[in-house]
């Protein structure tokens, strides 16, 4: 039987971490190895906005002490990622490159909503029931070091996730300093969270009856657990986490952490995290609450072992994506018609055109999503949409997708209304190659989206096909498409420019 | 409630009770039932144990003292009180050292053939001329006499060297015979200081050649007598041997010495130095060289012994060696071959047939060294980790590591540097082993590791697999087979999980999310042990059936004694095996009276820490390297491994039982604070060690130890 082992390493913001996975299709993904080493990343990068060199010289030690345990593990795959710590840090571009340069390891930034679907695909991947919990509604609540995420299921789907701005170490850091009585702490902790929350309520929650609560968090999570007690199931009641907090709030940060054994560092962030949860506790009427035992690493080990194709999990994680493009869709008022037909028009188009693009699955998400979105910016302005897109999507968490794919998506859907510049006229943080996939998209979008150019759904049964170095689009429809035929022409000379292809459209009257 | 349970009158002076430990020891010396050599063996351990015990406590103290440092111990004594009464309690000692030397030993010697000539001048004459040889020969070339006057200052005295302190005096016209006379008529002469060191390189114990049976000098004798052929322009008015011991504690600034390894060096260089804290003189010695020797050394006279016999009388050890005596000694024990172990197969698959419990010295420590020798040849492997506290001379186990190093990998090792006395040893092997490719660490700051385990790591079909070893006594083939300790052999995946967490913890990572199974001092093993103790005592009180049994070295921890109290009021039973120090009373009305001591000083050195919770009946049996002292609990790497394989429990919980019945070498402590021996009329006798090596060749040779566990062998049998 084989077994692949992969390490995978984790910059976070309170301790670095390491774990090493034995995984095969037999046996899973089985946990060989944990090394952690507390660094205080986030207290510098939060307070700072910047890594100390002190930091990351022992950083960089740590580093290479991991490297030498992968060694002896003889491990050839390995990840190596980082969180809001370095994210934060406006010196991160130099970190990162000391660490390349020290150790040899190249360090992958996660955006929040990597790292968020990371999180949320560890914890999917271990529940063979996940999909029937989130039938009811929902929240996923993720609480991290710098900030919290917070997702909406429903109906087996995801409503929407929104990142806030409160996380453990960076409630601590609030708090610190500060010599509080309890009704003090209680206070300040009260006030920081309620607003950030009620107006997460007012926005996405509304009226929306949540039944389920998902409490994660690494490594908060596990602390809480600990100071629960031994051999505690997963699902805890509402109520004892409850009391929980009201425990945790009188207890000497001391005794916490004997009780937790851990540090009194690590025990300082427990209660931040634990009012987080008690306040959205609070606007629900869940009565269980479930803290899976996961932590990021093991959503990387899974998303690997799903890559490539040694483990198969239950869950569909692409159509959260997509489902989450079309919450935002929704929430911009985009015409749901039209993107419907034209997520499906650009599908075909891609589908049959692989071997002239060379394009992957994930491309085709990506193509997918911006047809999605490609009309959103029309809720700001009817002038600019294209602009006003860009701008909505940029500042949009769209769980799954890396900063560097959100931003593809946003120019794919610029440059769908708007004429396209060269490279080297591009302003953006995009790479010439993941630019050169924008302007693939790009042409695939315009065709699609010249096909409805009225927005009328004229055309049905649209069938794509190659045809003697021709993309040949056949249609039936009784109506007028004299518009779209127009439209269709001009955007396939883009597409020809791009591809050396000719696209052409042939109307179809006999069907009915 | 109300109850305090910490006052200073429940509880021993651990110095004191140390003593007894010593005394215990010697009592063994002056057993008339134990082969003669044996006890020759005993008085020479209780001899090296004095050393030691200066060496590190009574210096110990000292320096307290010097620092003004008043707070009384956990018996209420301060450091002053200590040493008033450890020097009274020690001289006696002494005394009764000798006399079982001089009337005990030496008569029975003679006896037996082994003529032991006490003092040159009862050498006949061939013999006179025979050490007169030997001397020439071969010892007065290595000697190097030294004397003082105002030229040259008085020299470095060793710690724990023999000399031989002299007063002479400058010929006068090289006619005089007797410089004594001298005196007599009032003459008084100048008299130097001489001193000569009696070299360590040669035997102490010289045979002269004998008609009938053996006879033996000790070598200062021989240059007593001789003494005169080293200052041949002088008279050699006295001359009489004298030892001293120095304050040898290594109490280094840890956060100052960037690199550990040198500072021990260099330490080791200084403890030559240290200040001298017991001065060892033959009891008639000449006054005026006493004055010289009390004012050059430094010395108060409560730190001075006379002594009516050898200095040093560790040379007993060699004189055990001695051939042709086999019949005075206890027969060497081999120890056995582990049943649960079948030599046809690798010991990984040994192991994942199921744990594996190892009882040394009555069963082999083979399978350890297989263990991490297969490992280093396995292409399997791929890391072996490893802790060496105290390691043999010419340790396979060091070989063993050093060849899987070669062979690619990875090999850590944590060598404490820090082991006292073992620092010279462990030096050299932690370079060999640097040499090979080994990683070798170098000790924690601040903390010494004392724990013993060893991880071997496994690429095996299905993914990594972790084999364990965890043990109470040392990776020391050598004394495995004379110290009882027990280990266990597993590739239990939680086990396997903590001990990966153990080493990552060694070298420098921060300390896992949560232990699976084992405890780990000094952060979590305090609270581990209080919470057992405290759960049992909760027990009592909620009605339920609670004991403690417990098997250590020493137990001197003020916190677990308060707990072992107040559990004990509470109504729990508390059965104790201590071999050495004991600062709990029994026998205290409401405080103790539910708890038993018992100390067992046999043929081997007691040594496995053994601990058993009855836990409402779950019982809960754990083993590890902990004693219950601060130092074990506060300032050393500890672990505490649980045994949960209900077959091996049983192994254990009946190891305990058969010590608890022990009624030939157990002494029972009694609330007056003595240890007395079991009265034993109208009982069977129980050797514990005994019945071990008994049931480990019954267990060798396939029998079900299960079956024989209740027959006991008397002792006078065995020792026919």
């Amino acid at each position: 039987m084989a077994v692949t082992r992969f390490g995978v390493i984790n910059i976070g913001a309170h301790e670095l971490d390491m774990e090493i996975y034995d995984i095969s299709s037999a046996r899973g993904i089985q946990k060989v190895d944990h090394i952690r080493h507390l660094v205080p990343l986030g207290k510098d990068a939060y307070s700072t906005q910047s890594i100390s060199f002190q930091v990351l010289d022992e950083m960089c030690r740590v580093l290479q002490g991991f490297m030498e345990i992968m060694k002896g593990y003889r491990i050839t795959a390995y990840s190596a990622i980082a969180t809001s710590a370095i994210r934060e840090a406006e010196n991160s571009t130099i970190v990162l490159d000391q660490i390349r340069v020290r150790t040899g390891i190249e360090v992958k930034v996660l955006s929040n909503s990597e790292q968020r679907f990371i999180y949320y695909k560890a914890v999917a991947s271990r529940e063979t029931n996940f999909n029937k919990i989130i039938e009811k509604a929902t929240a996923f609540v993720d609480v991290g070091a710098g900030s919290s995420q917070i997702s909406l299921f429903d109906k087996k789907h995801l409503i929407t996730t929104q990142n806030i701005k409160l996380g453990a170490v960076r409630l601590q850091e609030r708090l610190r300093g500060m010599d509080l009585e309890i009704s003090g702490k209680r206070r300040i902790l009260n006030e920081l969270v309620d607003n950030e929350i009620q107006t997460f309520h007012k926005h996405f929650l509304k009226d929306r009856e949540i039944r389920h609560l998902i409490a994660v968090g690494d490594p908060l999570v596990y602390y809480v657990r600990k100071i629960l007690g031994e051999g505690e199931s997963e699902w805890i009641p509402a109520q004892q986490l409850q009391q929980l907090y009201e425990r945790v709030m009188k207890m000497p940060l001391g005794e916490l952490a004997d009780q937790m054994d851990q540090t009194v560092e690590s025990a300082s962030l427990v209660l931040p995290a634990l009012t987080i949860y008690k306040r959205i506790l609070d606007d629900t009427s869940a009565e269980m609450v479930w803290m899976p035992n996961v932590s990021l690493c093991n959503g990387v080990a899974a998303d690997y072992a799903d890559k490539k194709k040694i483990v198969r999990l239950e869950h569909d994680f692409t159509e959260d994506i997509l489902m989450a493009a079309r919450n935002i869709a929704k929430r911009y008022m985009s015409n749901k018609n039209h993107t419907q037909m034209m997520e499906e028009v650009v599908c075909q188009i891609f589908d049959s055109m692989k071997k002239y693009h060379g394009l992957g699955k994930r491309e085709r998400l990506l193509l997918q999503i911006s047809a999605l979105l490609h009309d959103c910016g029309k809720y700001i302005s009817m002038s600019v949409p294209g602009e006003c897109s860009y701008n909505i999507i940029m500042s949009t968490e769209i769980i799954g997708l890396s900063h560097m794919e959100r931003e593809m998506v946003a120019n794919i859907v610029r440059f769908n209304t708007k004429d396209m510049v060269s490279y080297e006229r591009f302003q953006g943080h995009l790479t010439e190659k993941a630019y050169l996939i924008v302007m693939k998209l790009t042409a695939l979008l315009r065709l699609g989206n010249s096909l409805d150019r009225s927005h009328k759904q004229k055309m049905k049964n649209i069938k794509i096909a190659m045809r003697n170095q021709q993309l040949l689009v056949t249609a039936d429809t009784q109506e007028d498409i004299t518009l779209e035929r127009k439209s269709f022409d001009e955007k396939a000379d883009f597409f020809e420019e791009i591809y050396g292809i000719r696209p052409v459209l042939k109307q179809k009257r006999g069907a009915k | 409630m109300g109850v305090d349970y910490y006052k200073p009158e429940y509880y021993r002076n651990r110095e004191l009770s140390w003593i007894q430990f010593n005394y215990r020891v010697l009592e063994e010396a002056r057993d008339k039932t134990l082969p003669l050599f044996e006890r020759l063996k005993f008085l020479s351990i209780t001899s090296s144990n004095l050393d030691e015990f200066f060496m590190v406590r009574v210096a110990s103290l000292k320096d307290m003292v010097h620092a003004e440092y008043k707070k009384p111990d956990i018996a209420g004594m301060t450091p002053e009180v200590q040493l008033e009464k450890i020097s009274e309690v020690l001289h006696e000692f002494v005394t009764l050292q000798y006399s079982t030397y001089n009337r005990s030993l030496l008569p029975l010697l003679e006896q037996e053939g082994v003529r032991v000539i006490t003092s040159h001048e009862k050498l006949t004459r061939e013999e006179g001329a025979f050490v007169d040889r030997y001397f020439q020969e071969s010892v007065y070339p290595v000697l190097t006499p030294m004397a003082v006057d105002s030229s040259r200052p008085f020299p470095l005295i060793r710690n724990k060297t023999l000399n031989i302190a002299a007063l002479i005096a400058k010929k006068s016209d090289g006619g005089e015979k007797n410089p004594e006379k001298n005196q007599e008529k009032g003459q008084e002469k100048h008299l130097d200081f001489a001193t000569v060191q009696v070299p360590s390189v040669l035997p102490r114990i010289v045979r002269v050649p004998s008609k009938t049976g053996v006879a033996v000098i000790l070598l200062e004798e021989i240059i007593e007598r001789n003494i005169a052929k080293l200052f041949l322009n002088y008279d050699v008015v006295c001359a009489h041997p004298y030892r001293i011991e120095r304050n040898a504690d290594l109490s280094f600034d840890e956060d100052e010495a960037a690199d550990l390894l040198k500072e021990i060096q260099k330490q080791l260089k200084r403890r030559q130095w240290g200040e001298v804290i017991k001065l060892e003189v033959d009891e008639h010695v000449d006054k005026r060289l006493l004055k010289l020797l009390k004012k050059e050394l430094n010395i108060k006279d409560q730190d001075i012994y006379k002594i009516s016999g050898p200095l040093d009388l560790t040379f007993l050890m060699k004189l055990y060696g001695l051939e042709g005596f086999d019949h005075l000694k206890v027969p060497k024990y081999v120890p056995k071959k582990v049943a649960a172990i079948d030599p046809e197969l690798s010991i990984f698959e040994n192991i994942r047939r199921g744990d594996i419990f190892l009882h040394h010295p009555y069963q082999t420590f083979d399978p350890v060294v297989d263990f991490i020798r297969q490992a280093s040849v396995d292409p399997h492997v791929l890391a072996i980790k490893q802790t060496l506290y105290r390691v043999s001379g010419n340790s396979p186990i060091i070989a063993a590591l050093a060849k899987a190093a070669e062979n690619g990998k990875q090999v850590s090792v944590l060598v404490e540097l820090k082991a006292r006395f073992d620092e010279e040893n462990n030096i050299i092997w932690a370079k060999m082993l640097e040499k090979a490719g080994c990683h070798v660490i170098y000790g924690l700051l601040g903390l010494k590791t004392h724990s013993k385990i060893t991880l071997v790591v496994r690429d095996e079909e299905d993914g990594i697999r972790r084999y364990v070893h965890l043990g109470t006594g040392n990776y020391n083939d050598a004394t495995a087979k004379l110290y009882t300790d027990c280990g266990l052999l597993t590739c239990n995946r939680a086990i396997g999980e903590d001990a990966t967490a153990v080493f990552n913890m060694l070298s420098g990572y921060s300390e896992p999310l949560a232990w699976n199974k084992l405890a780990v001092a000094p952060l979590w093993l305090r609270n581990r042990f209080l919470a057992m103790i405290h759960r049992e005592r909760d027990h009592a009180k909620a009605g339920k059936k609670a004991r403690i049994v417990a098997k250590m070295n020493s137990l001197c921890d003020r916190e677990i004694i308060a707990a072992l109290y107040e559990a004990s009021a509470a109504g729990v039973k508390i059965d104790l095996v201590v071999r050495g120090i004991c600062c709990l009373k029994v026998g205290l009305p409401g405080i103790s009276e539910n708890i038993s001591v018992r100390s067992i000083v046999g043929n081997f050195l007691e040594h496995s820490r053994i601990f058993y919770f009855y836990n409402n009946g779950e019982e809960n049996v754990y083993m590890g390297s902990a004693d219950w002292m601060p130092r074990n609990l506060d300032k050393r790497v500890e672990i505490l491994f649980p045994v949960e394989n209900e077959k091996l429990k049983n192994q254990v919980i009946h190891i305990l039982e058969v010590e608890l019945e022990d009624n030939v070498k157990a002494r029972v402590l009694k609330p007056d604070g003595e240890y007395e021996r079991v009265d034993k009329r109208g009982k069977v006798l129980i050797n514990s060690q005994e019945t071990f090596c008994v049931e480990a060749e019954q267990q060798e040779k396939g029998e079900n130890p299960e079956e024989h566990a209740r027959v006991f062998i008397p002792m006078e049998s065995i020792d026919e």
